[in-house]
This record gives C-alpha cells, structure tokens and sequence, in this order.
C-alpha cells in the first residue's frame, strides 16, 4: 500500500457545546482526488480549517508527508506544501488580478526588506520566474485577459477561479478546495472541473475537494469520505460510497424523511 | 507678523517636510499594511526624550543619542505590536492609543528622568537650563557655510535646514516606492486586503506587519527628532494626540494610498494650518486673539471636511480603488 500523504487521526473540534468535528480519522494518498462530502453543517469547512492551520484540533494528530501539522500555523502548513482555498472565495479586491498572483509565489528573496536594497538583481530575478509562472497559471484557468483588473471587478465565479490559481502559484503537493463549483456559473464549473482533474493528470497535485453535487463527485473523485454531525461515517471509492446504507440515510433522511431522521437521531 | 515674512516661511517648510516623514510612517503601518496606528506621536516622543536625555545627562554625542532614540521607538513598538499584532486590528488601535498616552504621561510624571510638565528645558533639575541641541546648531551652521559658498548671502540657517529635511523626504520617497513595489510591500498590501488569504499562501503574516509597525516607527523617531532638533525645546504638551491626527490629515488630504501625495498633502497641510493664522484683517480681527485662534482649527477643520466632500480620494488619490469593496 501506497502510504499516505495527509493522515487525520482521532481529530475533534468543539464549538462551546457543538462537536463540529468529532473524533475524525482518514487518509488520503498521493496523487488521488478525494471528495469530502457530507449535509450541511457536517464539519467539512472545520475539517479543513483544522487540516489547514486556520484553526487548532482539541484533540488528535494530523500528519502531512509524515510530518505532524496539527497545531502548527496556517502559513507553516502552506509552506510545507498543503494549500487551501476557502469557501468564500478570499482574493485580495484592491490588487491586479496578477498581483493576487504574484503575491503567492514561494521563494521569492525580495519578501524580505533588505533584500531589495542589498540584491535588487536576484530579486528582479526571481520576479521575471514567478510573473511568467503567473500567467501561465492564469491562462489555466482562463483570467489572463483581466490580468491588470482589480480583483474586486471580478464575478464570483472569477473569484473562485482566480482562488484556485493563486493556490496553484505556490506549487502545492496538495490542495484543499472547499465548494470550488458553488456559485459558479455551468460553464465555469465545467472549466474548473476540467481543471481539477488537469491538475493531478498533469502536475501529479493530491486534490481534496468538498462538493455537494452528487454527479460531480462521482465522475471526478476516486475516493469519497463522508461526513455527518462532525463524524467520518464512511470512505471508500465513489460507487460503493453511492451504496452505502449510511451515507443515503444521512442524506435522505435529511431531505426526504426530516421528521423521521430526528426522531431517530439522539438530541 | 507680516504675510510675506521669508523667514517664517522657511520654518513652516522644514516643518511641512518633517510631518512629511512622519506622516510617511504612518504610511507604511496604515496605508500599506492596513495597520491602525493611533498613538503615532509616541514614536515622535520617545526618539526626542530618549535623544535628549542621553546628549543633556549622560553627555552623550548626537549621532550616537538620535540612534538610541531610534532604537527605542523600535523596543516601543515591539512592546505594543508583539501582543496585539495577532489579535484582530482593533487591538493594535487599543494599544497605540493606549501607549501614545502612556509615553506623554510618563514624561509628564518621571521629572527626575524627563523634566516634567516643564519639558526637555529642565532635564537637569530646577534653576539649570537644559539645551541638547548645541552640537546640532554648530553642524548647521557649518553647513551654513558651505551653502553660502554657493548662493551667497541667501543662506541661512532656517534654509538649510529646510533643504536638508527636504532632501531626506525625497530620498525616503524614493525609496519607499521601491519598497513599496517590491514583493515585500506587495505581500503588506496583501495583508491590508485580507489577512487570511496572505496565511494561506504561506506568508508569516505576523512578521511582516511587525516589520511594518517597526519602520513606521524608525519614521516617527526621525521626523520627531528633526522637530525636537529644529526647534530646541520640547514639553509633554508638543506630543499631544493631535499630532496623530495631523498625520492621518496628511495622509487623507493627499489621498490615502499614493506615495507621492505624501509631501502634497504635507505642503497643504501646513499652508492650511500656518496660513490661517493671517486671519486677522477686517472684520475677524474685531475679535479678540484668543478666539481666532479656536476660530483658526475651526476652519482648519472646516476646509478639510469640505475638502472630503468634495474630494474623497484626496489630491492625487484613485476614485476607482475607493470605491471597490474590500
Ligand atoms: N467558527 C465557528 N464558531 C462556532 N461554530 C462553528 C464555527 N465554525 C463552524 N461552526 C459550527 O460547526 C458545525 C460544522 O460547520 P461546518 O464545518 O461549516 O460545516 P460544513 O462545512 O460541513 O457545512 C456547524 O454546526 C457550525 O455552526
Ligand atoms: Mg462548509
């Protein structure tokens, strides 16, 4: 068996008395795209958030290429390679599209302030290697002709694609998307479907992708882990996922049966 | 005073460059990195007392005095930005006003240290007039000299400090839109957007707005040494939060986010402030001075409140920009 890039072990998260993630354990290997699906309210978001730096487990490890990443903060867990973009997308409104992207370049000497007055000629560098890299990612998906836009001219869709290329600036091993195609318009999603798959197919990138439409899942993901009231309740390959007990009670008790489902389910 | 006196002239335009460098740090903390600073007059004041008291008590040289001062509105920010720089910006704002207050009270009330409520006047105890500023004079007018040498009997000592302050603003300018362009002004900018997206592309954002809140302070440091230099004397009384304010004024009158409109709205300011004063022809000068001087900050304010209305970019600002939402 392959072994596992990120590793969630035994994680919990309360919120003063709700247990958003509670006691969650998988993994997910190298090169694989994951689907985190589950209801709403679930705990995705604070899985990732958890995974991500953003926030602190109450209890349990998370390892990320073996390293233990819990608790270490949002930047450390980037640098190390595990980039995620946000639910909402976050671009940064009063800077170029390009700045946005610029910005996420890892590496670059010029982020520190002396570099720039004591080496300009490698930082302009590294600038000329990064600004390429950009607009090649911006091609991808499909911005590059809003380059020099403010980012706060752009549709929600754009922002979310924008997001996506941003993360990819930093060259992750791994990458955390959180309801990528939300808000999206058809044709956009499409693309940015495309893309993700592009994204392993191409660049060998390890893809974690909550999603709530069913098709989606199914015809990108290889693995699924699902998710309720904070629990993973099942993991495995999209159509045994499709199957199991479990996961159609979570969902169809939600939408179809709600009044059975809370009676069935402990207060 | 006369309208037209050269003299008076050149001493508001060295003090226009100073509140230029001042402003320009409130400008790196506030416009670039989205830092609010409200206690930006502890900077000033901690770089002129610290200054003061080591060249009045200890003897000590300028040079060596200006860069403790310096060097302690560095440990200034250090202490308030460590523990609120990772809070949400509102603590940061606490604490500057917090600490900006604090620096002006202490100053008032350690007169064995500071000179008291009398200032740097009486650093060394009462019936002792206290100077710090004799070195500072000699070397100006030795520069004096050698500006003579090249425009004649023009020279005086009130020129050459304007040219001198002049010739530092434009130096820091310069090399603050370099700064500003750099990948390390544009990972501030960021952090002035939005915090977390910078965190999640792998940027320490603590470090760098405690980067910026100790450049900021450099700044404030310099512009209130220059002020404390220029003038000679100094008391509690000159770092009242006002002077903050004057800063954001600078800031905002030039308009907000651009670099060069930091020595225009300097300009502007200063003319405004100084130039008020003048107001005292028919029928204003019916009444009586102390209240033209209440009637003067009015103005002052109203011109700027008209001034926003008309002009919320500021001089050279970018509507544009202004109206994206964050
Ligand atoms: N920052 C927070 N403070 C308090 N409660 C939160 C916070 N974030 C999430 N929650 C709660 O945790 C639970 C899981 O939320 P979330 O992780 O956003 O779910 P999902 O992304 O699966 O829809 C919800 O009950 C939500 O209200
Ligand atoms: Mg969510």
């Amino acid at each position: 068996m392959t072994p596992l890039l990120l590793e969630v072990d035994g994680v919990s998260k309360h919120f003063g008395g709700v247990a958003a993630v509670d006691d969650a354990s998988f993994g997910v290997t190298e090169g694989v795209i994951t689907a985190l699906i589950g209801p709403n309210g679930a705990g995705k978001t604070t899985m990732f958030n958890l995974i991500s730096g953003f926030m602190r487990p109450d209890c349990g490890t998370i390892r990320f290429a073996g390293r233990r990443i819990d608790g270490a903060r949002g930047d450390v867990v980037a640098r190390a390679g595990l980039v995620r973009a946000f639910q909402t997308a976050r671009v940064l409104t009063r800077m170029s599209v390009l700045e946005n992207m610029l910005l996420a370049a890892k590496d670059q000497p010029g982020e520190r302030l002396g570099m720039n007055l004591i080496a300009p000629r490698r930082v302009a560098r590294r600038e000329s290697e990064v600004h390429a890299r950009a607009l090649e990612l911006l091609d991808l998906v499909r911005l590059r002709h809003l380059a020099d836009d403010y980012a706060g001219t752009l549709s929600g869709g754009q922002r979310k694609l924008l997001e996506l290329g941003r993360a990819l600036m930093v060259a992750p091993r791994m990458i955390l998307l959180d309801e990528p195609m939300a808000g999206v318009a058809p044709v956009l999603a499409q693309q940015l479907l495309d893309h993700i798959q592009q994204l392993r197919q191409r660049h060998g990138a390890t893809v974690c992708v909550i999603e709530h439409d069913m098709d989606v899942v199914m015809s990108i993901s290889d693995r699924v882990i699902v998710m309720d009231e904070g629990r993973v309740i099942a993991e495995g390959p999209p159509d045994a996922i499709q199957r199991d007990e479990r996961v159609i009670e979570a969902y169809l008790g939600r939408q179809g049966h709600a009044d059975e489902s809370q009676r069935g389910r402990p207060a | 005073m006369d309208f037209l006196n050269l003299a008076f002239w050149t001493f508001v335009a060295s003090t226009a460059g100073i509140y230029a460098i001042f402003a320009l740090g409130l400008y790196v903390q506030f416009s670039m990195a989205g830092l609010p600073n409200f206690g930006h007059v502890a900077f000033m004041a901690i770089g002129a007392y610290t200054m003061a008291i080591l060249v009045v008590r200890y003897s000590v040289s300028l040079p060596v005095a200006s860069m403790a001062g310096i060097a302690a509105a560095i440990v200034l920010a250090l202490i308030l930005g460590i523990p609120s720089l990772r809070l949400r910006a509102d603590y940061l704002a606490i604490a500057t006003v917090a600490g900006g207050e604090i620096v002006r009270y202490l100053a008032m009330n350690l007169p064995d240290l500071t000179g008291g409520p009398i200032g740097s006047i009486g650093l060394l105890g009462p019936g002792q007039i206290a100077l710090y500023n004799g070195g500072w004079q000699r070397s100006l007018d030795e520069l004096t000299t050698a500006l003579s040498a090249v425009i004649g009997a023009a020279a005086n000592r009130d020129l050459t400090m304007a040219l001198m302050v002049w010739s530092i603003v434009l130096v820091l300018i310069v090399l603050f839109r370099r700064l500003e362009r750099s990948p390390w002004g544009r990972v501030l900018k960021g952090i002035r957007e939005d915090e977390m997206a910078v965190t999640a592309v792998g940027k320490n954002v603590f470090a760098f707005k405690l980067q910026a809140l100790m450049l900021g302070a450099v700044l404030g440091a310099a512009a209130g040494l220059l002020l404390a230099l220029q003038i000679g004397v100094f008391s509690p009384d000159d770092y009242q939060p006002t002077l903050t304010f004057y800063a954001y004024l600078i800031l905002i009158l030039g308009g907000m986010n651009r670099l060069w409109a930091i020595p225009v709205g300097a300009v502007v300011f200063s003319l405004l402030y100084a130039g008020t004063r003048f107001l005292n022809f028919f029928p204003l000068s019916l009444i009586d001075s102390g209240s033209r001087a209440f009637l003067r900050l009015f103005l002052v304010g109203f011109l700027l409140v008209l001034f926003m209305a008309v002009r919320p970019q500021g001089m050279l600002g970018n509507r544009r920009e202004l109206l994206l939402e964050k």
